[in-house]
């Protein structure tokens, strides 16, 4: 089910015979390195075609003032209360739903497939994960709402059948921990899907070795699982965050009007009825793009130090 | 050599003239009224000529578009594009500036938008003007004097009971803070971004008495604060599927919502829509053409069909009070049983239309304060 | 390890849980359109609508345009900078990271502006051509969690012990990819795909500026201001791309077990 050709793993190698490039032309090197700049010039120009001409035009957009004379008020009123608030409630539920996420996808993922489980379940939770994956918005909202809410089937059927209040307890759907319960419908099959080609590429081998030479469960986690799967780990959990932080319908959709996000800002100045400011839209979107790419450079420091090991 | 008589000469010329004058004064009032006809006709024949007309946020179910979309296709032959119905007002306007030189299906030809996007759209130079025939019979606070934008219809905010799980519907505004409706009332959207919402907290602070606008924000943001506090106040937007699923059995919205609402259920949930006693507050939309209207033509026919007694009674069928409601009750044109499927009309006698500066007054007010004040801290 | 095995079981059943219960919630309230009894319909109502096929099959149709590109697009890319140009793989983490913090209303509207009808290239200018535009705004969307299950896939093989394995043995650049690295990251690609496939046929406002005939905009129309019909949709939408998503496993496996033999 994985590699056709089966190759050594990439811990400590030792030295085999390898081509020995130095005695190569230098034209080999230039060519193979040309024929990389070819390879990745397509995803270059899609990308400035589709993803980033079209956004210049929000860039641009944050700092100009409505006339379209240049400002730099529309940066300035983002460090108002409310605007700061609303990152940092984002950020809290972006955290808090990409690592519980992460968690839980990991523990899933690693049942289904290297937990000894049946294997038809395998291509069920992949393909459930697909779907699960995108269910997010009004339609999530909803079902939450129709199952956990105060007079939601879950909510009703513990209370008739064995007399648990479940909003005695204090729990409450509407709240950040509720909307986080929800964000994990489509975090955790993310993480599953993800983390599933990585799991395969842990090979048997390895834990038989590791047996072998005396490791424990613990030990053979600790040491040689763990730090191999780090990076991807690290990779998945971010793209976790990313993806809650740019969610906006699920958000609006349950709590509303209770819960003051960044998205919900900023669709109010880009398309409400109401605000209509849009370089203010535009200038809380140049600080979403700031935010993930500083956490997309915190998670390459973190992978660099990771793969540190690896060398 | 006759000296030619001048004075006779103009004075024939002048009675000539005068004589064609008048006649001609006769023939241009005939002319003008088969001015008008003709004028139809060439608009008719240059609306199907172009073939199609682009429509921008028009849910089937708001006013009765559904059924006026199906009328205008039906009675000119012309196809209708329509475009995103979920759009806010901010999503039209821009769309037209997006599709600016774009002739394809994804330019809308004609928008539906809030009361204050008519003179910034204006302002813009987004939209161009036209007035359609029965122009003089639209108040005139409600349409622009150079005719870029005119008022379409409105509606006040209603109380929507999910009578099933509500005993006794409210009343008032006041009745709302009682103990009976725990856990039970609801906006139709999010006070810091959708209009109806930011009218419905304008509308609770006008109840206690605010006669500024301003004032009147407060007032509201305070009534759901207290809301809120008393753990009545729900914060899930309200739809239909949440009134019926019961996580909002009350929600505040414009009457014309309620009500198709009403209609859609069938009585499952029954509904009861109520006009509060007091703090009545109509909210106006208007209609405008884009200035880079691809089917400028079909566009203007399109307005005439809106704005004609037909057009008119067309949203009143989608219970949504036409802005030349007056004008035909006074010739009588609405039937009877059209007026009954209302709430009664005394309680729109009442109704506040907000001006533009007390919309902005309270807008500021509210969107900037609603965290702060109402903000349900619920963590 | 029993252990083990007994751990896994209630990882999976909890998880089944947490995913099974609200879709019964749904499910329940869906079928209450009837008052005091349960029936089936909110789900007739949707079925007797023949816009519910169109445009779901159109929706079928660009999800697996959007995939082909996608893999096209992304696999190389991937390769490529993992093996020569590790430099550059900051930068485009960061780009594949952009569709998800981006509005989608302003990219669409960033495409209105840039390719409409009278601009240097007008893909809004017949149905073909926007259909090809709408096909690149859904890669565009689905690049985040592409390239993600990509590289992850790539990271979990040897690509350049592979790579230069193919050399020696002759292989060109154009073999290599297609006959070594695609098979073995065949299993990420078809994460890529699902998450796409997904995205495709929920997407709701590109679709509907565009003005293309989509599941997504469908949905809206039908499920806007009724109160059973939009769960009983979205219980009939999530059974059918779970189908459908089945199939394209299964010729994903399909195409694994001819090569094996």
């Amino acid at each position: 089910m994985t590699a056709t050709v089966d190759m050594t793993p990439p811990l400590p190698a030792e030295p085999g015979p390898v081509p020995d490039r130095s005695s190569a032309p230098k034209n080999l090197a230039v060519g193979q390195k040309l024929w990389a700049w070819l390879g990745v010039a397509p995803f270059f120009v899609f990308a400035l075609m589709f993803l980033l001409l079209p956004t210049v035009y929000l860039l641009v957009g944050a700092f100009q003032d409505a006339d379209g004379h240049f400002t730099l008020q529309n940066l300035a009123d983002l460090f108002t209360p409310t605007i700061l608030s609303a990152y940092w409630i984002s950020i809290k539920v972006s955290v808090a739903s990409a690592l519980v996420g992460a968690v839980i996808g990991f523990f899933l993922a690693y049942a289904v497939v290297l937990g000894g489980l049946p294997a038809w379940l395998r291509p069920t939770l992949m393909t459930f994960s697909g779907v699960a994956s995108q269910f997010a918005g009004l339609p999530l909202a909803f079902s939450f709402l129709a199952t956990l809410g105060r007079t939601g089937l879950v909510t009703v059927l513990l209370r008739d059948l064995f007399g648990f209040n479940l909003y005695g307890t204090g729990f409450n759907l509407l709240s950040f921990w509720g909307l986080t319960l929800t964000y994990l419908y489509f975090q955790i099959p993310l993480m599953v899907l993800i983390l599933t080609p990585a799991l395969d590429g842990l090979k048997k081998e390895w834990g038989e070795a590791a047996q072998v030479l005396g490791a424990s469960q613990k030990q053979y986690w600790t040491m040689v699982a763990m730090p191999i799967l780090f990076p991807s780990l690290l990779g998945a959990t971010l793209l976790l965050f990313a993806n809650s932080f740019g969610a906006i319908a699920t958000a609006y959709a349950l709590t509303g009007s209770s819960l003051n996000i960044v998205t919900i800002l900023l669709y109010a100045q880009i398309r409400g009825d109401v605000l209509h400011n849009q370089n203010l839209g535009y200038a809380l979107a140049l600080g979403m793009i700031l935010i993930t790419g500083l956490s997309n450079g915190t998670y390459i420091w973190l992978r660099g130090r990771a793969e540190r090991w690896m060398r | 050599m006759r000296k030619f008589d001048f004075a006779a000469a103009l004075r024939r010329a002048l009675l000539t003239t005068t004589a064609m004058g008048s006649a001609a004064a006769v023939l241009v009032n005939g002319f003008a009224a088969s001015a008008r006809a003709d004028a139809m006709e060439d608009l008719v024949t240059a609306a199907k000529k172009e073939g199609q007309l682009t429509t921008i946020a028009l849910p089937h179910d708001w006013c009765g578009y559904g059924d006026l979309i199906e009328g205008f296709k039906t009675k000119y032959g012309i196809t209708v594009n329509e475009l995103n119905p979920d759009a806010g007002s901010g999503d039209e306007v821009e769309a037209i500036k997006a599709n600016k030189g774009n002739t394809g299906p994804q330019a809308p030809d004609v928008i539906d938008v809030g009361l204050s996007f008519g003179p910034s759209a204006k302002k813009d130079g987004l939209i161009q003007p036209y007035k359609v025939a029965t122009w003089d019979s639209i108040p005139d606070s409600a349409k622009d004097a150079e005719g870029y934008w005119y008022g379409d219809y409105y509606g006040v905010l209603a109380f929507e009971v999910n009578t099933d799980i509500i005993k006794t519907s409210p009343k008032e505004w006041a009745d709302l803070q009682g103990a009976d409706f725990k856990n039970a009332v609801a906006l139709a959207g999010d006070p810091r971004t959708s209009n109806q919402a930011i009218q419905a907290v304008y509308a609770a602070g006008a109840a206690s008495g605010a006669t500024d606008a301003k004032a009147a924000g407060e007032a509201g943001l305070k009534f759901f604060a207290e809301l809120n506090k008393n753990g009545n106040f729900v914060p899930v937007i309200g739809k239909a599927a949440s009134l019926a699923q019961g996580s909002t059995p009350v929600i505040i919205r414009w009457d014309y919502n309620a009500l198709a609402d009403r209609d859609t259920l069938k009585g499952n949930p029954a509904v009861d829509v109520v006009v509060p006693a007091s703090g009545v507050v109509a909210g106006v939309y208007v209609q405008a053409i884009s200035a880079f209207a691809p089917h400028p033509n079909a566009a203007k026919l399109w307005m005439e069909y809106l704005y004609s007694d037909e057009g008119q009674l067309g949203w009143l069928k989608g219970y949504c009070h036409p802005i030349r409601f007056n004008d035909l009750a006074e010739k009588g044109k609405i039937p009877q049983d059209m007026l009954a499927k209302l709430p009664p009309a005394d309680a729109y006698k009442k109704a506040v239309f907000p001006s533009l500066d007390d919309q902005a007054a309270s807008k500021e007010a509210i969107t900037k304060q609603w965290d702060s004040v109402v903000g349900a801290n619920v963590q | 390890m029993k252990q083990s095995k007994i751990g896994s079981w209630i990882a999976f059943i909890i998880g089944t849980l947490y995913f099974i219960v609200p879709l019964i919630g749904t499910f329940e309230f869906s079928m209450r359109m009837k008052r005091g009894e349960y029936s089936f319909e909110a789900y007739r109502v949707v079925f007797s609508d023949p816009n519910f096929q169109q445009t779901f099959l159109y929706s079928t149709l660009m999800g697996l345009i959007t995939i082909v590109i996608g893999v096209v697009l992304v696999v190389p890319t991937a390769y490529f900078i993992q093996l020569r140009l590790p430099r550059l793989r900051p930068v485009v983490e960061f780009i594949t990271l952009l569709p998800l913090v981006m509005p989608a209303i302003v990219i669409v509207f960033g495409y209105l502006r840039l390719y409409n009808s009278s601009s240097w290239i007008p893909l809004t200018a017949n149905a073909r051509a926007t259909d090809l535009l709408l096909a690149f705004s859904y890669v565009t969307l689905a690049l985040p969690y592409m390239y993600r299950a990509v590289e992850t896939g790539m990271r979990a093989i040897d690509v350049r012990t592979l790579t230069e394995a193919a050399e020696v043995l002759g292989a060109k650049l154009p073999t290599i990819l297609f006959k070594v690295i695609f098979p073995n990251v065949r299993v990420a690609i078809l994460s890529g795909a699902f998450l796409t496939f997904a995205i495709v046929i929920g997407e709701f406002t590109m679709a509907s500026l565009l003005n293309r005939p989509a599941f997504g905009p469908y949905l809206q129309l039908i499920g806007a201001n009724r109160a059973y019909e939009p769960s009983a949709l979205a219980i009939i939408a999530f059974l059918i791309t779970w189908a459908c998503m089945g199939l394209i496993n299964v010729f994903g496996q399909a195409r694994q077990m001819k090569r094996s033999t």
